[in-house]
């Protein structure tokens, strides 16, 4: 319950003065060229390249991101490796085929494939948690309503991220003082204590609802919300190493369109 | 515009299914007064509060504002709440917004201001809480007395008339108390009365005008904090305590101490009354220089020419932009809680000093030492640094 919240990471992060657009610029554009790509390189050299930019430029701690990738990385290999044995084709180096309408086997393509899914996986994935540790949701929220997102979606998301933390601490409250009575000894106990947990939780939440209409009333609500549009300008820098990071990653994927892990073969 | 802005006569509330809560209460509150509503848990003071806003409506009697009668249909109650800033108790529960401009902002934006005036109330409101340059942070992530001036410039933003708090100091650290309590000095200096709530009576003592004491939805006296404080009886009765001043002040007339003038309110006003006590006379030095420093008018370099020409000199800083300069200028702070009392006790013992303030405030320093003055026939002078 003291893990360090992502929010909290991209509240902190270097890259927070950036203009927002910019850094959903790289990232979605990134992403969008992972999937469009059919060659291993460019996927991989976009993971490397935005890793190190968040390593880098954004300085978020190594030990963090690498926790935040570790659990889609195994995931990635787990899928990869049943493709790579799924996936049929001629001239097998491994097959085994347990019974007549099953069998496994490692071929030149299937490991080609494996490796060209393994590499969009990770270039995904670094994307999105670049925007995720780049950009708190406070700019998104800016950037949701230029997108022409509903108002009213918007002013719930709003609220919600507002209360999301305040219900958290009461949460956490809670949950203390239950330990601290030894509400989690035994699993009998934990179930208990749980149940009194979101009971308490809930009453919490409905007291900050009223709450909140009480502080809506209080300052006039009439139905706005006011907004902090960007106000931090496109540098030329930054500008230039987005135009240059998106440029040429598209170049290696036009390029390396039909490099392969293992090439050639018979 | 009447010189009383708010007024209440007889006003009753009972509770839906519930006791009394407030029981026939009358009281008014001039223009530009700083009145503490003082109570035990329970009193009704959080009720009565809400009153104020129109957020509760009495079941019986008449609360004015401005002289005209509340009234309850939604147009007047936007009015109202415009002109009646209300602080709530938990600032947690107050800041809606993810970011603190837009919290800042929900005020001006739902009053219907364009947004350029939105961003210039905003701009204004967190400066004058000392909040600049924090637009974009989350509130989860401020310390309680951020968060509770993050509160306050919200309802500043909407420019109110009166601004009513409740327990403004509740949760605070000893220093964030005194910021915040500094705070509504400045805003009254701006002409904005203030209403606060509380069951402190070492805050309220020597900072109200005029003290409410409450009980059990009841007045029990209402007057000038060391009358309203001075009955022992009275203030137990209302499960408070005597203000130490008061207590210490009443101990010295009962040891013998005949001591002059009014009850002392501060610190300052005590040491005063001991020294002109009879008895054998000693030779004072002669008093020192109270110098006042406006940080918004004077230059950097004017300050520390001006310091490194007075070294070794006790500086004060009054007012949260005051203290930030010190901050950032590195200047050592000797006093920066009842600062002007205790330059006055430097003075009177003939050292000099200097206070960093803002605007207003000059003027009230200026204020201050003048009405000592009179009182103790001590010479003590302020000078502004910028006439130096």
């Amino acid at each position: 319950m003291y893990e360090e919240l992502l929010e909290d990471i991209a509240q902190r992060n270097g890259l927070r003065e950036v203009n927002t657009s910019l850094k959903l610029a790289a990232a979605l554009g990134g992403l969008l060229l992972c999937l469009v790509s059919t060659g291993y390189v460019a996927p991989l050299a976009i993971a490397v390249t935005l890793s190190l930019a968040i390593l880098f430029f954004a300085k978020v701690d190594a030990r963090t991101y690498a926790g935040l990738f570790i659990a889609p990385f195994l995931f990635a290999l787990m899928s990869v490796s049943v493709i790579i044995l799924l996936t049929g084709g001629p001239d097998p180096y491994w097959t085994w085929a347990p019974f007549s309408w099953l069998s496994f086997s490692i071929t030149q393509a299937s490991v080609n494939e494996g490796f060209f899914v393994f590499c969009r996986i990770i270039g995904g994935m670094s994307a999105l948690i670049f925007i995720a540790v780049t950009t708190p949701m406070t700019d998104l929220f800016a950037v949701m309503r230029s997108w022409r997102i509903p108002e009213a979606v918007l002013d719930l998301a709003m609220v919600i991220y507002r209360i999301i933390f305040m219900i958290m601490d009461q949460l956490v409250q809670t949950y203390q003082s239950q330990s601290m009575r030894l509400g989690y000894s035994s699993f009998r106990e934990s179930i208990g204590s749980f149940s009194t947990l979101c009971g308490s939780v809930f009453i919490a939440s409905w007291d900050a609802g009223e709450d909140l209409v009480r502080a809506m009333d209080a300052r006039c609500y009439a139905g706005r919300f006011a907004m902090l549009g960007e106000t931090r300008p496109v540098e030329v820098k930054p500008l230039l190493v987005v135009i240059a990071f998106l440029l040429l990653s598209s170049l290696i994927v036009v390029l390396t369109g039909n490099i392969t892990v293992i090439r050639g073969g018979p | 515009m009447s010189s009383v802005i708010l007024e209440a006569r007889d006003i009753r509330y009972r509770y839906p299914h519930g006791m009394e809560a407030i029981r026939g209460i009358s009281f008014h509150v001039r223009r530009g007064e700083k009145v503490a509503l003082v109570g035990p848990n329970g009193a009704g003071k959080s009720t009565l509060l809400f009153m104020f806003n129109g957020m509760l409506r009495p079941d019986s009697g008449v609360l004015l504002f401005d002289n005209v009668p509340i009234r309850y249909d939604r147009k007047s109650l936007l009015e109202l709440r415009r002109k009646v800033g209300f602080v709530f108790q938990n600032p947690d529960r107050q800041i809606i917004a993810p970011t603190v401009y837009q919290d800042v902002a929900f005020g001006p934006t739902n009053l219907g201001l364009p947004e350029e005036q939105v961003r210039a109330a905003v701009e204004a409101a967190l400066g004058a809480v000392g909040l600049a340059g924090f637009d974009r942070r989350p509130p989860h992530q401020l310390s309680s007395g951020e968060k509770k001036r993050v509160a306050l410039a919200g309802v500043l933003a909407m420019d109110p008339d009166l601004l009513v708090l409740d327990e403004p100091t509740n949760a605070l650290d000893p220093a964030g108390s005194e910021d915040i309590m500094e705070l509504l000095d400045e805003l009254l200096e701006e002409g904005k009365t203030v209403l606060i709530s509380t069951h402190d009576v070492e805050l309220a003592y020597p900072w109200a005008d005029r003290v409410i004491l409450l009980r059990g939805g009841e007045i029990l006296k209402e007057d000038s904090p060391e009358v309203a404080f001075g009955d022992a009886g009275l203030v137990r009765k209302a499960r408070l305590s005597v203000p130490v001043l008061l207590d210490l002040h009443r101990e010295l007339e009962r040891r013998g101490l005949s001591l002059p003038g009014k009850r002392p309110r501060t610190v300052l006003e005590l040491v005063q009354a001991v020294e002109r006590a009879p008895r054998g006379a000693g030779a004072r030095p002669p008093c020192g220089i109270i110098h006042v420093c406006d940080v918004d008018v004077t230059g950097k370099e004017t300050l520390a020419a001006w310091l490194s020409a007075n070294d070794g000199i006790s500086i004060g800083a009054m007012g949260t932009r005051a203290k930030q300069r010190a901050a950032t200028e590195g200047l050592p702070l000797d006093f920066s809680s009842g600062v002007i009392d205790k330059c006055i006790l430097k003075a009177l013992n003939g050292r000099s000093s200097l206070i960093l303030t803002v605007g207003g405030m000059v003027a009230q320093v200026e204020r201050r030492v003048a009405g000592f003055r009179e009182e103790s026939g001590a010479a003590i002078e302020v000078r502004r640094l910028e006439e130096a």
